[in-house]
């Protein structure tokens, strides 16, 4: 039996490039955003309509991107990149305003390539690497403070605390729901999967952002009174965890891999997944505010922390782990992205015991073959090391 | 095989040079022109035969232009570098790992001795003496595939700087480089120290990105610099006073002033007085002062008086080919052989990389930390990368550079990301042919053919 309102979902992204023509019409402003620490509270609240941009998993897009940026690269920059180049993504045509921040430089080195190529405007927010500092603190306070002034002067009205502070609520119930959801996706007896849930916050990137949160909640209440009664009954299955890399919409390589094995993809610390939405407490409904609830969450790997047993970043992963109940990890690092390709070795180390596989791969579909059989052998190490638990 | 005679210093110019100056260090201490030509001469051919190797591959192979003195002076720096580390830190001062291409103000006025990624590279392999330059190459290539094994294939290779810390080749006391846009490995490379048996203390410079008219920039950094200049002073036992830190912006700002006025000269020159090595080996004093600020503006002193006798008299460096095409050098860490290039006809005028933190003196009056900072802040090549380009186009024009290669390494994420732009943009406002190359060579002399072809075919048509 399928979700009603998953078909909802579908249904309105199809009908969501149409909506949005319509509203530029009307003197609506779409601002394309991408990274992860744009405050889309602040776009949102002053009337500008935000899109998350920024596909993966196509090989031929990564060469149009190429001809402008480098082989050494990473291929989601590449691809995105290609996007622009293009022209032909129904919302990446559309963008009146390209904001980027600059967690992943590469990413700051995609806005310049695309507002000297593309000409389309952009706008960066800069992001300290010193983030758990006073003065990182105290530096992107400025830094959003100095943002908001540059979107107030692109939409034509000042920021009003009221809109600001009905804007955190609708974000604040989005995150909320998405995590109910990655909650019930792991569950043994529920209808919704992992791949679903991805699905779900990637559509949220693209729809009204009032307009999704309705329907999350419309879903979570489908997927609560759909809860079969039996639990556990399910046979041996690896229930694996993926981190490392962001898998952003389009990207289903690895995805589509340990699925077809019979693997179960139980949780995620992406910052294309879960961790985007946790530990975001705006406590003031100021710039200010929101600059330090962003810069307080999860940090991004991209950011670099240099104490290795206090890092927020990995005491998450431990924590998602083992909140998801997940038997393996499957860490995946894109090619040349080197935030989380240097740190694999690392991670590995300190997740322990916990059955660990890195792959490091790009968009091309040159590995596939490769990747399955080491995928392949992970999930029967883990069935049979779980059978044998049983046994004993 | 043939095996090429090693380069050695004539005899016939012992006497000229003998009479000139020797070089004074910061610990008030001197070697006479006597003394260094003993040690160029005697001493290093038996410790460090691989710089005195002369194929044509050898990257860091000494100038031919012997009668251009300086140069001797600059090599007995450059191999020095190890004995006066070694001492210094023998002695209580701490070495730092640092960025390249960065202020060492703060660095050297906290008491400290700043080494690069390449720098400390030579060191770790000079640690091994009496190495021909394949056993040389060999060694440095072994510490960094240890590095990449242990963290990835994918990191350029400042990674050996990094495996060299992390496998004791050299006593590092501290980790504290400025980030900035010119590189993309450094801040996470430092952040893998964190899982190591070592426990050498870390700190990273934030450098913020788009910063122009952001006054709070600037304040970061300078916050940062206070803590910095706080941990090196902890270690070396300093009292550090503003004055402490504008004499050493001073001794410093007269270096890079100096490196400015040689470069004037040189491109105002109707011959080249010196050859591409020799050029980039006296202007990159001012880059790095080589362990020892004192003796490096010193030598940039001598090296001005012996340019400017030298434009004075209309003599062409040697080894600079007639009607030589000028190429701009864009990029960073890597660069092409100079040699192979001079064989072909050309030689380098400029390089955006060194040249961009020489081009900014520090303001020395006020608060020296945000003199600091803001002078970082103001280096033409962290800049966004079209004013970077605009600035580089003008250093093009101002150099009469007939063409520009933008070299990158391979690995190097930040640099590659922008190399066609900033061809493209000079290309536009200089009016001359860019090109862009990726090497994967650097700290290798061997299987340099691809990217050797392709500067040779570019200076073919230029």
């Amino acid at each position: 039996m399928g979700l009603k309102t998953l078909e909802k979902i579908t249904a309105a992204l199809e009908s969501r490039p149409a909506e949005l023509e319509q509203l530029r019409k009307q003197g609506k402003k779409i601002v394309g955003w991408l990274a992860y620490n744009i405050p889309e509270e602040i776009i949102y609240a002053l009337g500008l309509i935000p899109i998350r941009i920024g596909q993966g998993g196509d090989g031929r897009l990564v060469e149009v991107g190429a001809r402008h940026i480098s082989t050494k690269n990473c291929v989601f920059v590449r691809q995105v990149l290609g996007q622009f180049a293009e022209k032909t993504d129904p919302y990446i045509k559309q963008l009146d305003l390209v904001a980027i921040d600059a967690t992943c430089i590469q990413l700051y080195r995609l806005e310049e390539l695309i507002n000297f190529y593309f000409d389309y405007n952009t706008v960066v927010l800069g992001v300290p690497r010193n983030f758990a500092t006073k003065e990182g603190h105290e530096y992107f306070r400025k830094e959003v403070e100095f943002f908001t002034k540059k979107l107030e002067l692109f939409a034509g009205v000042s920021l009003e605390q009221s809109r600001l502070e009905e804007a955190i609520k609708i974000y604040d119930g989005i995150r909320e729901a998405i995590k109910t959801l990655y909650r019930y996706q792991s569950l043994d007896n529920s209808l919704l999967s992992w791949r679903q849930v991805a699905s779900v916050i990637n559509a949220g990137y693209n729809l009204d952002r009032e307009r999704y949160l309705e329907l999350l909640q419309e879903l979570i209440q489908e997927v609560e009174a759909n809860l079969s009664e039996e639990s556990g009954t399910r046979e041996v299955e690896a229930r694996i965890f993926l981190s490392g890399s962001l898998i952003p919409p389009g990207d289903t390589k690895l995805i589509d891999i340990i699925e077809q094995l019979g693997g179960r993809i139980v949780g995620d610390d992406l910052w294309s997944g879960l961790n985007f939405f946790l530990n975001l407490n705006i406590k003031e409904p100021t710039p200010y505010g929101v600059a330090d609830a962003y810069i307080d969450r999860v940090p991004h790997g991209s950011l670099p922390y240099l104490d290795l047993k206090s890092d927020g970043r990995l005491a998450n992963l431990k924590h998602q782990i083992k909140e998801f109940k997940a038997d393996g990890v499957v860490y995946h690092t894109l090619r040349y992205c080197d935030a989380f390709t240097f740190k694999a070795g690392e991670t590995k180390d300190v997740l322990g015991n916990i059955p660990f596989l890195e792959i490091h791969t790009e968009y091309s579909g040159s590995d596939f073959e490769a990747i399955r059989t080491r995928v392949e052998a992970f999930i029967e190490m883990i069935k049979s090391k779980k059978e044998i638990a049983e046994l004993v | 095989m043939a095996i090429t005679a090693p380069f050695s210093y004539p005899e016939s110019i012992k006497e000229k040079f003998i009479a000139t100056p020797g070089l004074k260090f910061k610990d008030g201490t001197t070697v006479s022109s006597a003394e260094i030509w003993e040690f160029m001469t005697k001493e290093a051919p038996k410790r460090f035969p691989y710089a005195f190797d002369a194929g044509a591959n050898n990257m860091g192979r000494f100038s031919d232009d012997v009668h251009f003195l300086s140069g001797i002076k600059r090599g007995y720096l450059t191999l020095t570098l190890k004995d006066r580390v070694m001492k210094e830190h023998a002695a209580g001062t701490p070495t730092v790992l640092v960025q390249g291409g960065q202020a060492m103000d703060a660095y050297y006025a906290a008491g400290g001795i700043p080494v690069r990624p390449g720098l400390v590279m030579q060191w770790a392999r000079n640690m091994h003496e009496g190495l021909s330059l394949r056993q040389s190459e060999t060694l440095g290539l072994n510490i960094l595939e240890s590095g990449r094994r242990k963290i990835s294939i994918d990191a350029c290779n400042q990674i050996a700087a990094h495996a060299a810390i992390d496998n004791k080749v050299v006593p590092i006391d501290l980790i504290a480089p400025f980030l900035c846009l010119r590189c993309s490995d450094m801040s996470f490379l430092v952040e893998t120290h964190r899982n190591r048996e070592h426990d050498i203390p870390r700190y990273l410079v934030d450098y913020p990105v788009d910063h122009e008219n952001k006054p709070w920039a600037a304040e970061y950094i300078a916050t940062e610099l206070r803590e910095l200049i706080a941990k090196i002073a902890a270690l070396s036992g300093r009292t550090i006073t503003d004055e402490v830190i504008f004499n050493e912006i001073k001794l410093e700002n007269r270096g890079r002033r100096i490196a400015t006025e040689i470069a004037e000269l040189w491109w105002d020159a109707e011959n080249p007085p010196t050859n591409s090595t020799d050029f980039f080996g006296i202007a990159f004093l001012a880059n790095d002062f080589v362990g020892d600020p004192v003796a490096a503006v010193d030598l940039l002193e001598q090296s001005k008086i012996e340019i400017e006798e030298r434009v004075r008299n209309n003599v062409k460096g040697f080894g600079v080919p007639d009607h030589a095409k000028r190429l701009y050098i864009c990029g960073s860490c890597v660069g092409p052989n100079a040699h192979h290039a001079q064989t072909a006809g050309a030689i380098f005028v400029g390089r955006d990389d060194s040249w961009s933190c020489i081009s900014v003196p520090v303001e020395e009056e006020g608060d020296p930390y945000l003199n600091i900072a803001k002078s970082m802040l103001a280096y033409p090549y962290e800049q966004r990368t079209e004013k970077r380009a605009e600035w580089t186009a003008d250093q093009v024009k101002r150099s009469r550079a007939d063409g520009v290669i933008f070299m990158y390494q391979w690995g190097c994420n930040y640099q590659s990301g922008v190399a066609r732009m900033i061809s493209d943009i000079v290309k536009e406002k200089a009016g001359v042919v860019t090109t862009f190359v990726e090497v994967g060579e650097l700290g290798r002399s061997e299987a340099t053919e691809q990217s050797t072809n392709r500067v040779e075919a570019f200076i073919e048509m230029v």
